[in-house]
């Protein structure tokens, strides 16, 4: 994919990418980058590619910001080489890039997230499943046999409904609900919570991306280790890419799959379906508590599923303007 | 105070000096209006200067370092000592010099270097990538492309590296200064250069013709009267210059012959990396303490010598445009210089193979992925075992690959990515290239032919708008030197090709992944062997050819050779007590009849005591170690009873090593005494 001048900007004021691990000059958080995106869209530079011709003075007055932070910009600016170096890097090893001044960023992301859509997406495999229509699949890392065999039969009715699988690509009930999408033919995105790097490394995980079948994305650098942070932080963009979320199994009040489901409750993102029937965790009874529509016994053939979604759930309203 | 260009250009050369032309312009876009520009002006204009002061400016306005990509160590090492005198620090970072890096890296963190010189393969280092890069705190206030024309797959020196460069230029933002500079690009290269860096590139083009060179082109058929003419002309020219020779082999041997008839020569090639040879070298050349460098093309581009008297090339290159450059090094500041091209028919082989070789082919590159596909990454050794490809080529498709970005590399693993890689297109693209690299063949053979003006054809080859009849060249003199020698000089080069020594230097390792242990013990390794000839289609190494593959039996003239060779010359300590052969089921009496013969003359029993043991497949068709050690080991075994004395062992022609590494190893595995090693001729194809 293209990078387009604009984006170029957003990835030197918003990532990491070129700047050393010791610089003092930290890259904008996504609230200062917003900040900046409204003032900017207001000003006479137009569009962030507008920045690099900037003195540090008109940046002052155009966006209305004190010298401190008109120097700062200027020295994230400052790194359009080293920033080249590794954009050229990173797609030489199969990652894009797409930022929110693009327009092949996930409309849905926008629209549901607003200004905690990332302002920066790393990713692997075709670029256009992101806008495809899909499940979003959850769960817990730990589940027992039969929860195991529910991830799979999800995962593979998704395909047979037609849709794609979208989830967090941890060991559980993610790689299973995706890797039973791919192994039936169909297809899936994965947020990744560890190096992106790595994730598309394996033969298994570099077999689907090659063939199209599977995307592999984070909002964090590509050769970020796993933290918890991102973990749970990713949460919001795979119920946000969905048509529908499904939580296999959670903890309850507790956990990664609680915190992003409640999240995706809270912000009514997507309809939110939770497993219900005997041998779940406690979580997944509270979590019916909290909202979720009960996925309950019998399930429906493959091929109904997403019309019995739609007819069990509300859709939500799309949210209107956009950032950068 | 700030500076202005013309303080810092008389800081730099004295009070008088002013710019040529196209240089202030150059500066002034690249310094004031942060754009884009590509310069071609001819070696000598002065592009370094151009970015010197460039980087001055901007350092000054506050940007960062400049980054000089240049695949040449001679420019780097030769210009640094001029930038400091306009306070411009410069450092280099390349494959040689290693133990500097870290002084660099530190230089760079506490922002005391202007300019960091580095080779285009350094943007694929992980160490550059890593560590050096984040010094510099990505900031990069100038990015200089030296040699762009490498950047064009239609100019005569494309390099896979500049490939990766393009696509980092592509990304660099606006405002990030961009200066390119070649001195050999004809209108389709600038062309394509500016297609892939920016249309907003400007173009400043200055005339290429040197008018002090007088160019004559002599017609010489063989090695032994080229040798001669140098030996009887090379006292001629003035000054001291540069003797070019297209393998690294040849500069060894006429650097050989020129110091045996009284020349203070030194063969210069880029060989095994011995950087501070080649400072050396390259510094009596440019103190006259030389007559000459013999010297393959290593000896670089940007080579600034501004008195070189003459340059002669033993052999025709390849391409008219890379003949332009090399002789575009000669008399910059001296009214008289010399280009003499020898040419003649056995250039044309030596070309064939170049080209021939230039490229893996597509089957050959889609092996290599085919055995990245599964797991997650393997060694060059892994990918040796399964692929019948030589090393270098292996090498080669694991590089262009990775630049094609369907393969990886973290430390020695190489590992597949997900990016597609179209076979096809790559099979194209190769064709394509040999295509060109053919069309240029065509070119030099016309140039050589040419009767008119040489310099206006150089110049028309590079579309030079100035390009005119100079009236120097022995074509528009109508004289010149003559291709007579006196008498004996031919002869005595005959005989100096005839005796060279070639040694068989043992192996001491098994290649990776054949044994558990990869070295050879001692006491089972062969002693230092001979060969008696170079296996060539012509000259000496031609009667080896015949014997074997039209005769089917050696001539008498080879025993008597080989004899001389082991008792005058050679004289292998201790002295063999009985001679060996390697068996062959394809040709079962050719080397036995000769090893009968050779033991008749040196009065020693012939004890075949190996045998083949299954027909494999000839061991010319294996391409790297791992697979030719396999196929001997497969093939060959003792059957006899092995004497315990000194033995020499012989064989036709040897290529690898690995038959006679192995077959020693069997000998003295099994109780035999020292094994000398002596081949009729080296196959050099491979390593030439």
């Amino acid at each position: 994919m293209a990078v387009t001048e604009d984006s170029r900007v957003v990835l030197l004021l918003c990532s990491r990418l070129g700047l050393p691990a010791s610089s003092e000059v930290k890259p904008l958080t996504l609230a200062e980058w917003n900040a900046v995106a409204t003032k900017l869209a207001a000003s006479g530079l137009g569009r962030p590619g507008g920045l690099l011709t900037c003195s540090a003075g008109r940046l002052q007055t155009e966006l209305e910001i004190a010298p401190e932070d008109a120097g700062r910009i200027m020295r994230l600016l400052d790194r359009g080489g080293a920033l080249a170096i590794e954009l050229e890097r990173l797609e030489s090893r199969g990652v894009w890039i797409v930022t929110r001044a693009d327009d092949a960023y996930p409309r849905r992301l926008k629209d549901r997230l607003k200004a905690r859509a990332p302002a920066v997406l790393f990713g692997a495999g075709d670029p256009r499943l992101l806008g495809k229509p899909g499940l979003a699949v959850v769960g817990s890392r730990d589940i027992d046999e039969t929860l195991q065999a529910f991830a799979a039969w999800i995962g593979a009715a998704c395909v047979q409904a037609g849709r794609v699988v979208y989830s967090g690509a941890a060991r559980g009930v993610d790689k299973l609900a995706m890797g039973a999408a791919l192994d039936s033919g169909g297809q899936a995105v994965g947020v990744v919570a560890e190096s992106l790097e790595r994730a598309i490394r394996t033969s298994d995980a570099r077999e689907a991306l090659q063939r199209g079948d599977l995307a592999l994305i984070s909002d964090y650098g590509p050769d970020s280790p796993f933290s918890v942070g991102v973990a749970m932080g990713r949460n919001k963009l795979i119920y946000a890419l969905a048509d529908f979320a499904i939580v296999v199994a959670s903890g309850s009040r507790e956990g990664g799959t609680w915190a992003g489901a409640v999240e995706a409750l809270k912000h009514g993102w997507v309809p939110v379906f939770v497993l219900n029937r005997d041998g779940v965790p406690d979580g997944n009874a509270s979590l019916v508590q909290e909202g979720a529509i009960p996925f309950v016994e019998p399930f429906p053939e493959p091929q109904e599923l997403w019309r019995w979604m739609t007819e069990q759930s509300a859709v939500p309203v799309p949210a209107q303007g956009t950032l950068f | 105070m700030p500076v202005d260009a013309l303080s810092l250009l008389h800081q730099m050369l004295g009070p008088h000096a002013r710019f040529r032309p196209g240089q202030i312009e150059a500066i002034e876009a690249v310094a004031t209006h942060r754009g884009r520009v590509l310069v071609v002006q001819r070696t000598g204009w002065g592009k370094s200067l151009v970015y010197w002061i460039a980087t001055r400016l901007l350092r000054q306005a506050g940007s960062g370092p400049a980054v000089v990509i240049s695949p040449l160590l001679a420019l780097m090492r030769n210009q640094i000592l001029a930038a400091e005198r306009i306070g411009v620090r410069a450092m280099s970072i390349h494959s040689a010099n290693r133990a500097e890096w870290d002084q660099v890296e530190s230089a760079l963190a506490e922002d005391r270097c202007d300019v960091l010189l580095i080779s285009p393969e350094r943007l694929q280092n992980e160490r550059f990538v890593t560590s050096v890069l984040p010094e510099l705190g990505g900031r990069i206030g100038l990015f200089v492309v030296d040699e762009a024309h490498c950047i064009s797959d239609w100019g005569h020196d494309f390099r896979p590296d500049y490939r990766r460069l393009v696509r980092i230029l592509q990304h660099v933002p606006t405002g990030v200064p961009v200066l390119a500079t070649t001195a050999t690009a004809n209108n389709r290269v600038v062309d394509d250069i500016v297609a892939q860096l920016g249309s907003g590139m400007t173009v400043l083009r200055g005339p290429l013709a040197r008018p002090s060179l007088r160019l004559q082109n002599l017609r010489i058929a063989g090695q032994p009267e080229r040798l001669a003419w140098l030996a009887e002309n090379l006292g001629k020219f003035p000054g001291s210059g540069i003797t070019y020779c297209l393998t690294v082999r040849d500069t060894e041997c006429v650097a050989a012959w020129l110091r045996q008839k009284g020349f203070e020569v030194a063969a210069y090639h880029a060989g095994d990396d011995e950087s501070v040879q080649r400072i050396e070298l390259e510094q009596a050349l440019l103190e006259n303490r030389l007559k000459a460098l013999v010297a393959t093309t290593a000896l670089g581009m940007g080579f600034d010598k501004p008195d070189l008297g003459f340059v002669i090339h033993y052999q025709r290159p390849g391409s008219v445009i890379a003949y332009y450059q090399q002789v575009g090094r000669a008399g910059r500041e001296l009214e008289r210089a010399y280009a003499i091209l020898l040419n003649g028919e056995e250039d044309d082989r030596i070309d064939d193979y170049f080209i021939d070789s230039a490229c893996p082919t597509s089957e050959e590159m889609s092996a290599v992925l085919r055995v990245l596909e599964p797991g997650d990454g393997q060694t060059l050794a892994q990918v040796l075992e399964q692929v019948n490809i030589s090393r270098g080529m292996a090498e080669k498709a694991l590089k262009l690959l990775d630049i094609d970005g369907a393969v990886g590399h973290e430390g020695t693993r190489y590992f597949r990515t997900p990016n597609p890689w179209d076979a096809e297109a790559y099979a194209e693209r190769a064709a394509r290239i040999t295509g060109l690299r053919r069309a240029e063949l065509d070119h030099m053979r016309a140039y050589v032919a040419h009767s008119g003006c040489l310099m206006e054809f150089l110049s028309r080859a590079l579309d030079d708008p100035g390009a005119a009849p100079c009236g120097v060249c022995a074509n528009c003199q109508r004289k010149g030197f003559t291709t007579r020698t006196s008498g004996g000089l031919v002869a005595e080069a005959n005989e100096l090709l005839r005796i060279e020594e070639i040694v068989i230097t043992p192996r001491q390792r098994w290649p990776a992944g054949v044994f558990e242990k990869t070295t050879i013990p001692k006491d089972l390794q062969n002693a230092p062997g001979r060969a008696l000839y170079r296996y060539a289609h012509d000259g000496w190494g031609k009667s080896v050819h015949v014997g074997k593959y039209v005769h089917g039996r050696f001539d008498d003239e080879l025993v008597d050779a080989a004899g001389e060779l082991i008792r005058d010359r050679w004289k292998p300590e201790p002295a063999p007590e009985w001679i060996v052969a390697i068996p062959s089921l394809r040709h079962p009496t050719l080397v036995y009849n000769l090893a009968e013969r050779l033991a008749g003359r040196l009065g020693l029993p012939f004890v075949p005591v190996l045998a083949c043991t299954i027909e494999v497949p000839e061991q010319k068709t294996m391409a790297n170690s791992a697979m030719q050690m396999r196929n001997v080991q497969k093939g060959l075994s003792v059957t006899g009873e092995v004497l315990g004395g000194p033995v020499l062992l012989l064989d036709d022609i040897v290529d690898s090593g690995w038959t006679l590494t192995w077959a020693g190893w069997l000998l003295r595995s099994n109780g035999s005494g020292v094994v000398h090693p002596l081949a009729l001729a080296r196959a050099t194809g491979r390593s030439a």
